[in-house]
């Protein structure tokens, strides 16, 4: 495939017709003159999209802060809806997934489950105050319908003043959601629109009635912000992935008993705290948790970056600590190998059964930083050495520690990550450890823990190590479902939108999701996996066609809509599907829901907020905080706790 | 002609500033230099000559009036690129619902108005433009253009690795229509 690709390389597209060229170059002109000339009129036509913008965004920031962006999206949304929810208290009814292959899971209903409205009161900043601030676009807020447009260069003109309409009135997310919609394009600024960009939007169920996505069990983006946020900076929106923030968290979702059942899956439909009339659809995935004496031995690689970069205290010193943590959960059965690349790669430690520890404490001590970085060669070494003392049915695994610097020498990065996907192929995962600020390449580290089957954890102090590698190492190291794919299909007469929170670089096409040779995320033993969605009983914009595209809603639907989980045991090749339907009478309210449940809508909240996008911006900083102590439970490592500060300290930093 | 000659060297971010500023010469200037591009992406996306020109031709207009709206932070090229890539998917759709593009598609690889000059990669490029939209425009930045991840990403406005997703995507659909194909 990697050849026919390169044809795509080669394959030249002929010159362009030289009367072509200057047709065109004469129409470029042309209008140039136009607009030249009837520019300085100004008041004769509607403003330039570059001037609307800028004057809304003027408004909007000298005016009203950032919530003023809220009141555009307001119009039209929020409709009250009865509201449901399942889960975890037993009285609660609760759909669990994972019984069996195709088994629907049984729902034990809720005797008293409410049917009328429940809404808790939202979560949002005074919605009066905010729609009362000049409202700045109102007049473009009601675009003309889009019609089709002939090709001659006036119409250009007209598609262009109505997109103008549609830009104002999105606003930049709206924009962001499908940036190839929008006839024109001309988007506003780019750092802005990637900061929008990094989330998607609302999706129609009439248009994409189904949500695919890979699990991920990654993060690294909660560390990092939370070092921005004591650094007492803004993390900036693109640092932020929200399914990383909530699954940096531990929760006590049922779990499966045996290890028949890799995972059991808890949905529960309870109503958002974010927006009114919204509902939340809160996905729990927990692994089953071997026990100790369970786990297959472990055949681990250290990789080991001693670039001269790394020799600051919160790299290679926390790096020695960090292992050192790790070193004390492994068994005499295991085995421990330590690689250093930094100008020549080279082994320090061959692969030693954990039992030596004075050996691997020795090699551990002498590392130092120096030279240059070769990574490429390290990596090869890495996985040589990893194949040398290869455990048949075991946790074969390279765990690259490294501040970033992914120098690979003459080999790319998609080259490296071929390799990387390659080993995995022959049963070695890889796993990737950020350590320190600056030139972290959190997107390579992303692509090459994706590509090895691998978390992606980033270390910026002990406790973060204790947790990454002392309790996720269990998870991280024995994989006991891997490409879990998860898919969702909304019922149209339930719902009209629906909103994915995270899972951006997750996303499959929906054909993926059958298709087995896709790979997707895995699940470790004992972790945990949350996935939540927001849902909209409304369009919140009139929808192009009008009435033509909405459903004869039968009375009443009983189903919002379909679970279905794909996955793989260890070492098979064919997928397993389990599916349930989602009802909607076993909706629950926000306040009956669990600590856990309650929790990670509050880390969900707060990552949504950092980011901007529909569902955070709006959020209240102490509304948020509140629902985050509020949902602490017994919080034995005092994680919890410290996400609340952060919130109560990015709130005071955004003031 | 010195006016023009002179423009051809300069940066441009010069010479939007001057196009801006109503010098005739350097928006024709920006317009020529750029040109190529704007057939060659129209092209990967569209498979047709004239159509390709038309979208060309409707970026140049597009361009005179809303040069303004670069914003000159980054390349100019990855702002055009998004101009020429939304102007060409407008085109895609209004062919599409002509069933225009869709007889296009259904040609053989030997009848095709050939642009590219290898059958295979014809065939190739012509399975791309059947890809969802964001593998399509991934796939025509990285593999056409030779773009990196990066700046791909800075074109369709997300982030590097959601680029090097679709990439990913991509060929595996793409090695699933070369197979049916072939079969």
């Amino acid at each position: 495939m990697t050849d026919e690709l390169d044809l795509l390389r080669g394959a030249k597209v002929s010159k362009p017709d030289a009367q072509a060229r200057a047709r065109a170059l004469e129409a470029g002109l042309a209008e140039f003159d136009t607009v030249r000339t009837k520019g300085s009129a100004a008041a004769r036509r509607p403003k330039g999209i570059a001037t609307l913008w800028s004057d809304l965004m003027h408004r909007l920031n000298t005016a009203t802060s950032p919530n003023a962006i809220a009141a555009v999206l307001v119009v039209g949304l929020a409709v009250p809806t009865a509201v449901l929810v399942m889960r975890d208290d037993p009285s609660m009814p609760q759909i669990e997934l994972g019984q069996s292959t195709d088994d629907v899971a049984e729902v034990t209903s809720r005797p008293d489950a409410p049917d009328a409205q429940l809404h808790q009161g939202p979560l949002i900043v005074d919605r009066e105050a905010v729609t009362q601030a000049p409202a700045p676009a109102e007049p473009e807020a009601t675009p003309a319908p889009r019609m089709a447009v002939p090709e001659t260069a006036p119409n250009v003109l007209r598609r262009a003043q109505e997109s103008e309409g549609i830009e104002l009135r999105a606003t930049p997310s709206v924009q962001a959601i499908r940036p190839s919609e929008n006839g024109l394009v001309l988007l506003p600024h780019p750092t802005e629109t990637y900061a929008n960009d990094v989330s998607a939007g609302r999706l129609s169920v009439l248009e994409d009635p189904i949500s695919t996505f890979s699990i991920d069990v990654d993060t690294a983006s909660y560390a990092r912000l939370r070092r921005e946020l004591e650094a007492g900076r803004m993390p900036p929106p693109e640092m932020v992935r929200t399914e990383e923030v909530v699954n940096a968290f531990d929760y006590a979702y049922p779990a499966p008993d045996s290890r028949d059942t890799p995972f059991r899956a808890t949905a529960t439909l309870t109503d958002s705290p974010f927006t009114p009339g919204a509902r939340l659809l809160h996905i729990g995935i927990k692994g089953y948790d071997l026990p100790p004496e369970a786990r297959p031995p472990a055949n681990l690689v250290f990789l080991v970056d001693m670039s001269g970069s790394m020799d600051a205290p919160d790299k290679l010193p926390l790096l020695v600590r960090s292992l050192r943590l790790l070193l004390a959960e492994l068994r005499p059965q295991d085995r421990v190998a330590i690689v250093g690349y930094a100008g020549a790669a080279g082994t320090i430690l061959p692969s030693t059964p954990a039992s030596d520890r004075q050996a691997i404490e020795a090699a551990l001590d002498g590392l130092m930083a120096g030279g240059g970085t070769a990574g490429a060669a390290g990596i090869e070494a890495a996985y040589a050495l990893a194949e040398e003392a290869f455990i048949e049915d075991g946790a074969n695994r390279v765990i690259l520690a490294t501040d970033g610097d992914f120098n690979v020498g003459t080999s790319s990065p998609d080259a490296l990550e071929d390799l990387i996907a390659e080993k995995r192929e022959t049963g070695i995962g890889l796993t990737v450890l950020g350590f320190g600020t600056g030139n972290l390449r959190d997107d390579t580290m992303q692509a090459l823990a994706q590509a090895g089957d691998g978390i992606a954890a980033y270390i910026d102090t002990l406790s973060e190590a204790r947790h990454v590698l002392g309790l996720e190492a269990q998870g991280a190291l024995y994989t006991i479902a891997s490409d879990v794919k998860l898919q969702v299909e909304f019922n149209p007469a339930a719902i009209a939108e629906y909103r994915l929170l995270g899972y951006e670089t997750r996303a499959l096409a929906t054909r993926d999701f059958d298709d087995d040779r896709v790979d997707a995320g895995e699940i470790g033993a004992g972790h945990e996996v949350t996935a939540i969605y927001e849902l909209y009983p409304e369009e919140d914009r009139p929808l192009r066609y009008g009435e033509a595209a909405t459903v004869e809603a039968a009375d009443a639907p009983e189903e919002l809509g379909y679970l279905q989980i794909r996955h793989k045991r260890p070492g098979e090749d064919e997928s397993r599907l389990i599916a349930t339907p989602i009802r909607l009478a076993e909706a629950v309210p926000f306040a009956q829901t669990s600590d856990d449940l309650r929790f990670s809508v509050a880390a969900a909240g707060f990552a949504e907020r950092l980011r901007g996008t529909e569902t955070g911006r709006e959020t209240d900083w102490e509304a948020l905080e509140a629902l985050a102590r509020a949902a602490l439970g017994d919080d034995p490592d005092g994680r919890r706790r410290q996400l609340a500060d952060l919130i109560d300290l990015a709130g005071a930093l955004d003031r | 002609m010195n006016v023009m000659r002179r423009h051809r060297t300069r940066p441009d971010a010069d010479l939007a500033a001057r196009a801006l500023a109503g010098d005739r010469a350097a928006m024709g200037a920006l317009l020529d230099r750029h040109y190529d591009l704007m057939f060659r992406v129209a092209f990967r996306a569209l498979g047709r000559r004239d159509a390709a020109e038309d979208v060309a031709q409707d970026v140049c207009v597009k361009l005179a009036r809303g040069l303004a709206n670069w914003s000159r932070e980054g390349r100019f090229e990855t702002w055009l690129y998004r101009v020429v890539l939304n102007a060409a998917h407008d085109a895609g759709r209004r062919l599409a619902r002509d069933g225009r593009l869709r007889d296009e598609w259904a040609r053989e690889p030997r009848e095709t108005v050939t642009g590219s000059d290898d059958d295979r990669a014809d065939t190739m490029w012509r399975a791309v433009r059947r890809l969802p939209p964001a593998q399509a425009e991934a796939i025509t930045l990285v593999y056409g253009e030779g773009l990196s991840h990066a700046e791909a990403a800075a074109t369709m406005g997300c982030a590097t690795a959601t680029v090097g997703y679709h990439v990913h995507a991509a060929r595996t659909r793409l090695r699933e229509m070369m197979e049916e194909e072939a079969a």
